[in-house]
């Protein structure tokens, strides 16, 4: 019970450090929003592409049309079941959703469906003409009279998730990375330099709770970068935030302990910032280009995608993005807490065997 | 026989293949200021380090207070207040948060304003260190070692770096500590503080002991030797002129 009442008493004394510290919240909430904010202004969205979606029910006569439209370069086939090509629209992935039901057949088909994105509605109205064309061509080839297939669209709602909701997640989770990683590489070498530690292991402390106290203050420190990252740009910047803080809270804190377990290494290593400060950035700076914070891994080449995607950071903004702009539960998220489970052991057992006092 | 309450008994210290300390052996008395003198590099703080088990001892044995200090390292710093030689505190707590902390370090909740007060810091207490000037500090570090009430205090080089005035003031800071029971054993260069403060002192060089005895005897046992300084004894010297001159009232922003 004592020791309880110290680790609190350790912990209290952290925040009020870290609260007088105003730089030090500055640079890991101030810094990463003002980041996101930037990002805000960014729109690589809509580059005169459309997507579209189709949903072939009708096997070998479908295909034949889904040919012809794969001819159209404006735009750009997603094939799919018509539930998954419905929730691509709805987030915004799909400027239409085109069925072709199991009956169709080009010569003697009235109608088509075709669902669009009702945010929309010029790049949904000229699908839908480039799709009446294709249409009207096919049965044309094929019957030589004009009795027409129509395609009637119709709108549904769509969330149109942008870059910048791709990137805001990114960045909240590499920033949880920086305070893990940098915050304790550098704090804990200034404590040991300046002769801190070496005064209060004159003190009968157990310097484990020492350790948990500054873990904790720490892991405080991250669910304000969670709040204040996510409602900030939810109310001001857009952001689609559909997501629960309670499993965002849950994966921020697996993540952020192991970045403060490589931060503790990386403390343990070094004796001086300047030790530190190469190191905590060789560990650092491939995950924030790689992990997929600022563009999609799917970009990398195949060999490179094989290796970052077991990344930490790689899970942690997955399972962040996934939690916040899809509303995705702790269930849906699974493979990437897993992902960070094994890491965590490994960064913690690393971080032991590395870390020293002096 | 005066009480012995630290026994060091041909204690070590190596680092690679210097030997910083080399098998000295020496008795503190309770309540005594015992003054471990030398030379930089002359192993005092080497010696101290082992006592306060911030060091592993390579050879040799320190008893304090009955406890065996390389077996019983917690219980040791249990009773033992230390003064490091650069030792510095948490930046953005103030000195009562600090002494705080650290007595619930020891399990204890201490009374912070009495502990500055015995340092004569009462009006600092919502300061931090780093607004202290150089005296006030080591005022400070003092009252941060006196938290758990110690039986032994160790100060390293309490007084380096200080001007006249505040060497002064610690002086009587120190004096004031062990009238109220206190044993000390602080490691100096200067040693006008030696022959004001100790009761016995220790001569170290090159990590031996090579005199140990009350002031006043040293000197009587060298004039005895035919010992003449070559210049007439003074009547003052150029510190009490520069008192004389400043005064005794302490300088500090």
């Amino acid at each position: 019970m004592t020791s309880f009442r110290l680790k609190w008493k350790l912990f209290l004394a952290s925040l009020k450090m870290l609260f007088r510290q105003r730089e030090a919240v500055l640079w890991s909430i101030l810094l990463p929003l003002f980041m996101i904010l930037l990002f805000s202004f960014v729109r690589f969205d809509g580059m005169g592409r459309l997507d579209l979606g189709v949903v072939n029910q009708a096997g070998e006569s479908g295909a034949k049309l889904i040919d012809s439209l794969r001819d159209v370069k404006t735009l750009k086939i997603h094939e799919g079941t018509q539930e998954e090509e419905l929730a691509q629209l709805e987030k915004g992935d799909r400027e239409l959703v085109l069925i072709i039901p199991s009956n169709f057949v080009a010569s003697q088909h009235r109608e088509l469906v075709a669902y669009t994105n009702d945010a929309r509605p010029q790049e949904a109205q000229l699908g839908g003409l480039i799709l009446q064309r294709i249409l009207d061509e096919l049965a044309f080839a094929e019957r030589g009279d004009a009795g027409r297939v129509v395609v009637r669209t119709q709108p549904v709602k769509s969330r149109n998730l942008t870059y910048f909701d791709f990137v805001a997640p990114g960045i909240l989770s590499m920033s949880i990375m920086q305070l893990g990683i940098f915050g304790v590489a550098f704090g804990f070498v200034a404590l040991k330099k300046r002769g801190i530690l070496r005064r209060l292991f004159v003190t009968p402390i157990n310097p484990n709770d020492f350790i948990i106290a500054q873990v904790a203050m720490r892991l405080v420190l991250v669910m304000l970068q969670i709040l204040v990252m996510t409602l900030v740009p939810y109310f001001f910047l857009g952001l689609h935030f559909i997501g629960s803080f309670l499993e965002m809270f849950a994966v921020g804190i697996l993540g952020a302990i192991v970045f403060l377990a490589m931060g503790f290494a990386i403390a343990g290593i070094g004796k001086s910032e300047d030790q530190v400060a190469p190191l905590a950035n060789i560990i650092a700076m491939p995950m924030m280009l790689l992990s997929g914070i600022f563009f999609s891994r799917n970009s990398l080449p195949g060999f490179v995608r094989a290796v970052v995607d077991y990344l930490p950071l790689s899970f942690l903004a997955d399972a962040m993005r996934s939690i916040a702009i899809d509303g995705a539960s702790i269930g849906q998220v699974l493979p990437q807490i897993a992902g960070l489970a094994i890491w965590s052991v490994v960064a913690v057992v690393v971080a032991v065997k590395m870390f020293r006092w002096e | 026989m005066p009480e012995s309450i630290l026994n060091v008994s041909s204690l070590v210290k190596r680092y690679g293949t210097l030997t910083a300390v080399d098998g000295i052996s020496f008795d503190v008395f309770r309540q005594e200021i015992f003054g471990i003198l030398g030379p930089n590099g002359a192993g005092k703080t080497s010696t101290l380090e082992m006592i306060e088990t911030l060091r592993p001892i390579d050879g040799g044995e320190a008893t304090l207070n009955g406890l065996n200090v390389k077996s019983q390292p917690q219980q040791v710093k249990r009773i033992i207040g230390v003064q490091l030689q650069s030792s510095s505190f948490f930046d953005k707590l103030n000195l009562k948060e600090l002494l705080e902390l650290f007595g619930e370090m020891y399990g204890r909740q201490v009374n912070a304003r009495e502990l500055l007060a015995e340092v004569e810091l009462e009006d600092k207490a919502k300061s931090q260190v780093a607004q202290l000037s150089g005296g006030q500090k080591q005022r400070f570090s003092i009252a941060a070692a006196l938290v758990n009430e110690p039986v032994v205090l160790f100060l390293d080089e309490p007084t380096t770096g200080l001007d006249p005035q505040s060497r002064r003031h610690l002086w009587g800071v120190i004096k004031r500590i062990r009238s109220e029971g206190k044993t000390i054993v602080l490691t100096t260069h200067y040693m006008e503080e030696a022959e004001e403060l100790c009761d016995r002192v220790a001569i170290m060089d090159q990590g031996k002991i090579i005199a140990l005895d009350k002031p006043q005897a040293l000197i009587t046992q060298l004039l005895a030797g035919g010992f003449t300084k070559e210049r007439v004894e003074r009547l003052a010297n150029l510190e009490d002129v520069f008192l004389h001159l400043t005064g005794h009232v302490l300088r500090e922003d």
